[in-house]
């Protein structure tokens, strides 16, 4: 049976808190799979591979039905446990999480599944207040993305804003090829105008993977730039010298951040040249 | 309290760690990750920094495809969220949709307070005003004022949802592929996410033993006219 195969994503912590709940008979095996006991205090206590090895696209209807209950179940058993762990670690914890919220950083990252802001940056919940869209974009007119850095720069008055994209992007390579995608065009016609306003350098890149990773990165400059056109940041900037705004790129085969270094007080002083909305 | 450059550097720097100590624990965890995604769950939820949902599912990177919004609003003419989620069903063909609320939500503390709030925000928190509306006189009737907060965030979710189950995508995956729709609250007081049993129900043809389980999750603390957070 296929489900025999599921590899359970757990920390090591569950085999006490939801032994019992995960003992039916075909997830037996599965439980042989869990990984053994880390250091909690390591910076990522979960331990396993990316992915389960279970398809469910080749799966027979009876499997398919069972799969959808075992994997809706998986996150109800998980998130006890992480709850229970994160108990027994700080019993003050949740109190000081309901008390409210005070994060440094807002996080402007892609939609995709790999790249859980927190996980991959060692940061706590209640550190970063995040935002996730296909290909990270902030586009002038999306209400969504621009009330997001609106609350976190005038109510939450983080420090830093980071604008994270990621190599071998599927919202960047849909964007470049030649369909019509529906729903889908007019957030991913933001990239082609990024395309476009760096045509010559991108055209000039041979090799397609490298032209695709070089329009990640340019994309990521060009988000930042639309973040720094807002009113908030430009108004707290003149105000309270914070946020500053960054460009990162997530790699998966190295699991890195690279940053772009960009220059923020020259790309600001640039920007308001046209887009200045500080009144000053 | 760190200052401001401490936190920033800390963040790549443990990131650095983090990347190393994977790579160590699970040589091929990297490679696999950049052979592609195949996520099971798409998850629709608040970017308050307390809610992160691959960790508080107890999950790890390539298993959720995330959106987060302010007060995880649903709205029908959202490019941006309906950007994300024909991606997620028809591209991903994820099998799970999960709309998660929060309690001590600031978006939804907002919309039950008379003052604007300013900039863009107030546009974009219509629908939740919409949904206060709707529910005035249940709501005044709720005293202790986190109770009415994570009352409408539960209403917020139960909006949102008939959000999705009205997007066309949506309904011709779960017509044709037996997607599911789940509209949850994470409660911040104790870590725990709980099923509020809006959207579809199980789906394949699950027995009556898919019910047991799912009776199991579905604690409904909030549901009817007594809205008290106590009655658990």
């Amino acid at each position: 049976m296929a489900l025999l195969k599921t590899r359970i994503v757990a920390p090591s912590l569950m085999l006490q808190t939801s032994f019992r709940a995960l003992r039916r008979p075909n997830l037996s095996h599965a439980l042989l799979s869990l990984s053994r006991t880390i250091s909690s205090t390591s910076p990522a206590a979960h331990p396993r591979s990316p992915h389960t090895l279970v398809d469910w696209r080749t799966m027979a209807p009876q499997d398919i039905s069972k799969y959808l209950r075992q994997t809706h179940d998986k996150v109800f058993e998980h998130n006890k446990a992480w709850a229970a762990e994160k108990c027994s670690k700080d019993p003050e914890f949740f109190a000081h999480l309901s008390a409210g919220q005070n994060p440094e950083y807002l996080w402007i990252g892609c939609s995709d599944s790999r790249i859980p802001a927190e996980q991959i940056t060692g940061l706590e919940a209640g550190d970063v207040f995040v935002h996730r869209n296909i290909a990270n974009l902030v586009c002038n007119t999306d209400l969504n993305a621009m009330s997001v850095i609106t609350y976190a720069v005038e109510h939450l008055k983080v420090k830093h804003i980071v604008v994270c994209g990621h190599y071998g992007c599927g919202g960047v390579k849909a964007a470049m090829t030649p369909k019509d995608m529906g729903i889908l065009n007019p957030w991913l016609r933001n990239i082609r105008d990024v395309y476009r306003l760096h045509e010559k350098e991108l055209d000039a890149i041979a090799d397609e993977e490298t032209r695709y990773n070089r329009l990640v990165e340019l994309n990521v400059m060009e988000q930042c730039r639309n973040v720094i056109k807002s009113a908030s940041v430009q108004k707290s900037y003149a105000e309270n010298k914070f946020p500053i705004v960054h460009g990162w790129v997530f790699g998966f085969h190295d699991g890195l951040l690279k940053d772009l270094n960009l220059d923020f007080e020259k790309v600001l002083a640039d920007i308001q040249k046209i887009y200045n909305l500080t009144e000053s | 309290m760190k200052t401001d450059q401490d936190t920033f550097l800390y963040a790549l720097s443990s990131n650095n760690a983090w990347a190393g100590y994977k790579a160590h624990q699970n040589p091929d965890f990297f490679p696999k990750l950049a052979s592609g995604q195949s996520p099971p769950i798409l998850w629709l939820g608040c970017s308050d920094s307390r809610c992160p949902e691959t960790t508080i599912l107890g999950l790890q990177p390539g298993d959720v495809f995330v959106h987060r919004n302010i007060a995880n609003i649903i709205s029908p003419t959202d490019i941006n969220t309906s950007a994300v989620i024909e991606y997620a069903v028809v591209h991903l063909k994820v099998k799970h949709v999960v709309l998660c609320g929060h309690t001590a939500c600031g978006g939804a503390a907002a919309s039950l307070a008379d003052t604007r709030v300013g900039g863009v925000l107030d546009t974009w928190l219509t629908p939740l005003k919409a949904v206060r509306a709707a529910n005035q006189e249940a709501l005044d009737a709720i005293r202790d004022s986190q109770a009415r907060i994570a009352r409408i965030a539960e209403l917020n979710v139960e909006a949102g949802v008939k959000v999705l189950m009205a997007n066309w995508t949506i309904q011709e995956a779960v017509r044709e592929r037996g997607l599911e729709v789940h509209g949850v609250l994470f409660d911040i007081a104790t870590g725990r996410i709980r099923d509020l049993g809006f959207g579809t129900k199980p789906g394949g043809g699950a027995g009556a033993a898919g019910e047991e389980v799912r009776g199991r999750h579905a604690q409904l603390v909030f549901r009817g006219s007594n809205a008290s957070m106590a009655a658990k």
